[in-house]
């Protein structure tokens, strides 16, 4: 963000809860199914340990987009901690927004099962990103 | 609504009589031969102003970690301090018990920067310098709530030119019930109106950092934000501004690094922590030594994000603050 | 800071996609590592031996294993240091085969992500402290919920082996979809003996208490005291237990959600299970023709039932094996996509069902229409590829295996989570397929996906191993990762006591600060991010080893 080096390849950055996500993408892992390399992800306890100064310094050192990935809600293995995530990131998106850039956070619900969720949704964050930033530079 | 309108000294009969016990202060105005001022009175009321038309600090500032009980305080102060005083209360860092806020109508104030001697302290002529001449600052042309609507009891002006005292709470009722007159239908127009909404704030990056281009980092913004509370700030230790060795092992892992870094870090961050109890005030801009304008981004990014939990800061003492409480049916779209 | 990095080949599973050799090389230039070493196999004995050998001649006080991910093997390389006389908690398991190795293809990619993973891990790893794990005692009794056969395995084998049983059934007889069989393959027994037989093994047990109709409304508590509260026909009942078996079963599935099967329309479309418990008073004329139709509400996509319930073909021969045995002359087709007789003799079982005389068409079965003459069945050969259309006095529709009724409400009581076909999840299908999510809960039997009676049963007994063998010990250790307050810069806002939903943050009105209550903290770290200044932390997941973590990744880039 302080400067705008050319990238050959997008670098996201995710913050996955323990108990649903996480093991989402080590279920992904198991059955090998494949993401971009580009992607890489930080386990915490619940998703509501998930500090927006994390994200704001995430992207600041230059992630070009960052998501939070959590239990759906009402499935929360904390029971409620996802529903704080969700306000703090609705928050944060709109500050975001403010600044032009809504589209480098996303946030998302995927449940310990949903090993094929996690990998569309974070392949699918990697590749808008990678368009926006090839668009970015052929401008 | 139900007030009682004033004659000229009733408010200053009232505070005093309030002053007549040595345990009662009144955080106030003072007007002097020097200049309107923020005043505490103790004992008696004198050179009081209902006005004060010059910006210096936001006085709830003053406020926090003020626990003492005992001591009564009446505040007559502008509604974006009631505001703060507000959200201080919220976050326990002020002990509401034994004070009385009272907000004022307020017409607008000039930068304390401006050193201007011929600002006038009277509601009317205050008008009237801003339509001619003078800056008002401002945060204070987009100021989102201008009346004294807030807090305990407000002090409303009339289209007419009288002056009202509004009680909005039991504290309120017990102060104004100690004033001259009955409580009647307040006129449904004050001179004040109710501020028109602002669109929502929008910039990109590339202008943020031009902004700050003159930041040296001093954090004056953050140590006069009146809600800006910790007592220890996140960014005095080595997380996110890294000094002496922290700061050249980054160096180490990185490589050149200019100086002040962090700026946007800084920024933002404080953006995001005060989003929900920022009142715009502008004393962030206002303490700036380089004069970046700090209100258009503090201001813009918290009424945006109060706006998405229609959440107003300092509206309602009862309101929570909304990082602390969720509904389980809300911010459908919230989700990618 | 001396800290020592391994990096496992795992055989040729990392190796294979990520340079392991240039990693163990890039690290021994990195400050403050002492020790940066490759191994084929760090989980192996050598490979521990390695580690403490490093540990104990080194002098290190951090240890970064890159290798599978951090939950497999966690107790071991935790013993790994604590031989060696280092804390436990001093270790950094750096996942480079399921989040690298193995989702990535190409090689420089992702040893590029897994050197930046390590790093990560590095640069957070070094704001780690010595923790202790605190011992706590462990009730030495289970809670068994479902008394049919996988139930009452479990029961029996933790009873015999010394475990306090409490086995809770809904309805007001024991035993589940078994007892109301009629003939269980291949043995031939039927269910109802089946059932009796377990049962009294069960009853004659002094350490066993049973609850027919019985639900359970509330269990809370953390493994090793669970507090569960249940519904008895006597009134409300709480029990203390050290964990539990989730033995719910399945439910069969209702061929009225697909209407074209003209299920409950007419008396003559039935299923399997219908037939088992009627077959003696269906009224058939002498020379039935019956159709057998396989795969009903399973390999569906259309209903949501992707699956194979894995038992319904071995029941449709069943019936065309009952069919010939009592009607010779009957005309039984089955019409099947795939015949998957699975379990032992199954194979043999379809062959003699074939030899019997049971046709098998390869179809799909387009439309069933009822008329006063027979069933019409028209469907398409898919061997073929030609139409036909024939006409039954009977269908018996082979159903599937359905998720239990109850699953959503036995998750959230148990707070558990549920596949994507609504089973109870394993915390992992091949690893660790009875252990849940929750540590102390297991789940045995069909309500993790289908099972025959067989596999039922042994599932059962072996989700009960499982759990006996955490019990036994007597005691548990508890994860220190709970909040701690630093008094001196909390400002008493109290933002941190009202976000939490535990209620384990309390305010000291004198001192102005706040305090955690320990036994009542889940380890969320929700006040951690709330407090602005952070006075508040998660033990485990403060801030600094976070925000290091995410420098790992984005410095240099």
């Amino acid at each position: 963000m302080a400067e705008e080096t050319s990238k050959k390849n997008p670098e996201i950055v995710g913050f996955c809860c323990s108990y649903c996500t996480f093991k989402a993408s080590e279920m992904a892992g198991s059955l090998r199914m494949k993401y971009p390399e580009g992607v890489k992800v930080i386990e915490v306890p619940c998703s509501s340990r998930v500090d927006p100064a994390f994200i704001i310094k995430a992207i600041v050192e230059g992630a070009d987009g960052v998501f939070v990935s959590g239990c759906h809600p009402g499935d929360c293995h904390f029971i409620k901690g996802n529903f704080y995530t969700r306000r703090k990131i609705a928050a944060l998106k709109e500050m975001f927004d403010a600044f032009s850039m809504k589209d480098r956070l996303r946030l998302f619900w995927v449940s310990a099962s949903e090993a094929r969720r996690f990998i569309d949704k974070v392949t699918s964050f990697y590749n808008y990103i990678k368009e926006k930033n090839d668009e970015r530079e052929k401008a | 609504m139900k007030g009682k309108k004033l004659k000229s000294g009733d408010i200053e009969n009232a505070l005093n009589e309030f002053l007549k016990d040595g345990q009662h202060l009144v955080l106030g105005f003072k007007k002097d031969e020097k200049g309107v001022s923020h005043q505490i009175f103790k004992g008696s009321l004198d050179h009081h102003s209902l006005v004060n038309p010059v910006f210096g600090a936001n006085a709830a500032l003053y406020l926090r970690r003020l626990f003492s009980k005992g001591l009564k305080v009446v505040l007559m102060l502008r509604p974006c301090e009631i505001r703060a005083y507000v959200e201080l209360h919220k976050l326990t860092q002020v002990e509401r018990e034994d004070i009385i806020a009272v907000s004022i109508d307020c017409f607008g104030t000039v930068s304390s920067k401006e050193k201007k001697d011929d600002v006038p302290a009277e509601a009317g002529k205050l008008t009237e310098y801003f339509k001619d001449k003078g800056s008002m600052r401002w945060a204070c042309s987009v100021c989102r709530e201008r009346r004294g609507v807030v807090g305990d009891a407000g002090v409303r002006i009339d289209k007419s030119g009288n002056f009202w005292m509004v009680p909005y709470t039991e504290r309120g009722e017990e102060l104004v019930s100690g004033m001259e007159g009955e409580l009647e239908e307040i006129p449904a127009e004050m001179l004040i109106p109710e501020s028109p909404k602002t669109e929502k704030f929008e910039i990109d990056m590339e202008t943020f950092n031009k902004d700050l281009e003159k930041c040296i980092m001093c954090m004056n913004c953050r140590d006069m934000c009146p809600v800006c509370y910790c007592i220890d700030c996140v960014f005095n230790g080595d997380e996110y501004l890294p000094k002496g060795d922290a700061l050249l092992n980054k160096v180490f892992r990185t490589g050149s690094m200019q100086m002040p870094r962090g700026k946007d870090l800084f920024h933002l961050i404080r953006m995001y922590h005060v989003s929900q109890t920022c009142v715009g005030c502008g004393a962030c801009e206002e303490a700036c030594p380089q004069g970046i304008p700090l209100t258009k981004y503090f201001k813009g990014v918290s009424e945006r994000l109060q706006g998405v939990f229609s959440y107003m800061s300092g509206r309602s003492f009862d309101e929570p603050i909304p990082y602390v409480t969720f509904l389980e049916d809300e911010l459908k779209d919230a989700m990618d | 800071m001396k800290t020592g990095i391994f990096i496992c080949h795992c055989g040729h599973n990392i190796k294979h996609t990520v340079d392991v050799k240039k990693l163990s090389e890039y690290f021994k230039k990195i400050p403050n590592v002492t020790v940066s070493k490759d191994y084929v196999f760090v989980c192996s004995e050598p490979g521990q031996d390695m580690i403490k050998d490093a540990i104990e001649k080194e002098g290190l006080d951090r240890v970064i294993i890159a290798s599978c991910t951090p939950s497999l093997h966690g107790p071991m390389f935790k013993d790994v240091l604590r031989k060696s006389n280092l804390n436990p908690f001093l270790l950094r398991r750096v996942s480079i085969r399921e989040h690298c190795a193995w989702v990535g293809n190409d090689v420089e990619a992702n040893t590029e992500k897994a050197k930046r993973l390590i790093l990560a891990g590095l640069y957070s790893s070094a704001h780690y402290v010595p923790l202790e794990e605190k011992i706590v005692d462990v009730q030495k009794s289970a809670l068994v919920v479902g008394g049919g056969v996988s139930g009452l395995s479990a029961a029996i084998f933790l009873s015999k082996m010394g475990m306090h049983v409490y086995l809770v059934e809904k309805e007001a007889e024991l035993g589940g979809h078994v007892r109301i069989l009629k003939d269980v393959w291949p043995a031939g027994r039927d269910g109802k003996g089946i059932v009796e037989e377990m049962a009294g093994e069960l009853e004659k047990q002094e350490n066993v208490e049973i609850f027919t109709s019985t639900t359970i409304t509330n269990f809370e508590g953390f493994f090793g005291n669970y507090e569960a509260t249940l519904k008895t026909p006597e009134g409300e009942k709480r029990l203390t237990v050290g964990g539990a078996v989730l033995a719910i079963g399945f439910s069969p599935f209702d061929p009225g959600i697909k209407p074209e099967l003209q299920y409950g329309k007419d008396k003559r479309i039935i299923t399997t299970l219908e037939f088992e418990n009627n077959s003696d008073t269906l009224r058939l004329p002498e020379k039935p023709r019956v159709a057998i139709l396989h795969c009903v509400g399973s390999r569906d996509e259309q209903i949501g039932k992707p699956y194979c319930s894995r038992v319904c073909c071995v029941n449709a021969l069943r019936v065309g094996n009952a069919l010939k045995d009592k009607h010779k002359e009957s005309y039984v087709e089955s019409f099947y996509m795939d015949v998957r007789a699975h379990p032992k003799g199954g194979e043999e079982f379809f062959e003699d069902t074939q030899e019997k005389g049971v046709l098998f068409t390869r179809a799909n079965v387009g439309e069933i229409i009822p008329t006063p003459s027979g069933v019409v069945i028209r469907g398409e050969d898919t061997l073929f590829g030609e139409t036909f259309e024939r006409e039954f006095d009977l269908v018996v529709l082979s159903i599937g295996m359905s998720s239990p009724k109850d699953c959503k409400l036995i998750a959230n009581t148990f707070k558990i989570a549920l596949d994507k076909d609504n089973f109870f999840m394993e915390a992992h299908i091949k690893l660790r397929p009875f252990d849940t999510a929750v540590k102390g809960i297991f789940i045995a039997g069909s309500c993790s996906g289908p099972k025959d009676v067989e596999e039922s049963i042994n599932h059962g007994r072996a989700s009960a191993v499982k759990l006996f063998g955490l019990l036994n010990l007597g005691y548990t250790y508890v994860e220190p990762f709970i909040s701690y307050v630093d008094p001196k810069r909390c400002s008493g806002c109290r933002m941190c006591e009202h976000a939490c939903f535990s209620n384990a943050i309390k305010y000291d009105e004198e001192k102005r600060v706040v305090h955690v209550e320990e036994a009542a903290c889940m380890g969320c770290g929700l006040c951690n991010a709330t407090c602005p200044s952070s006075a508040i932390s998660l033990r485990g997941y403060i801030d600094p080893m976070i925000d290091d973590e995410i420098s790992g990744f984005t410095e240099a880039i």
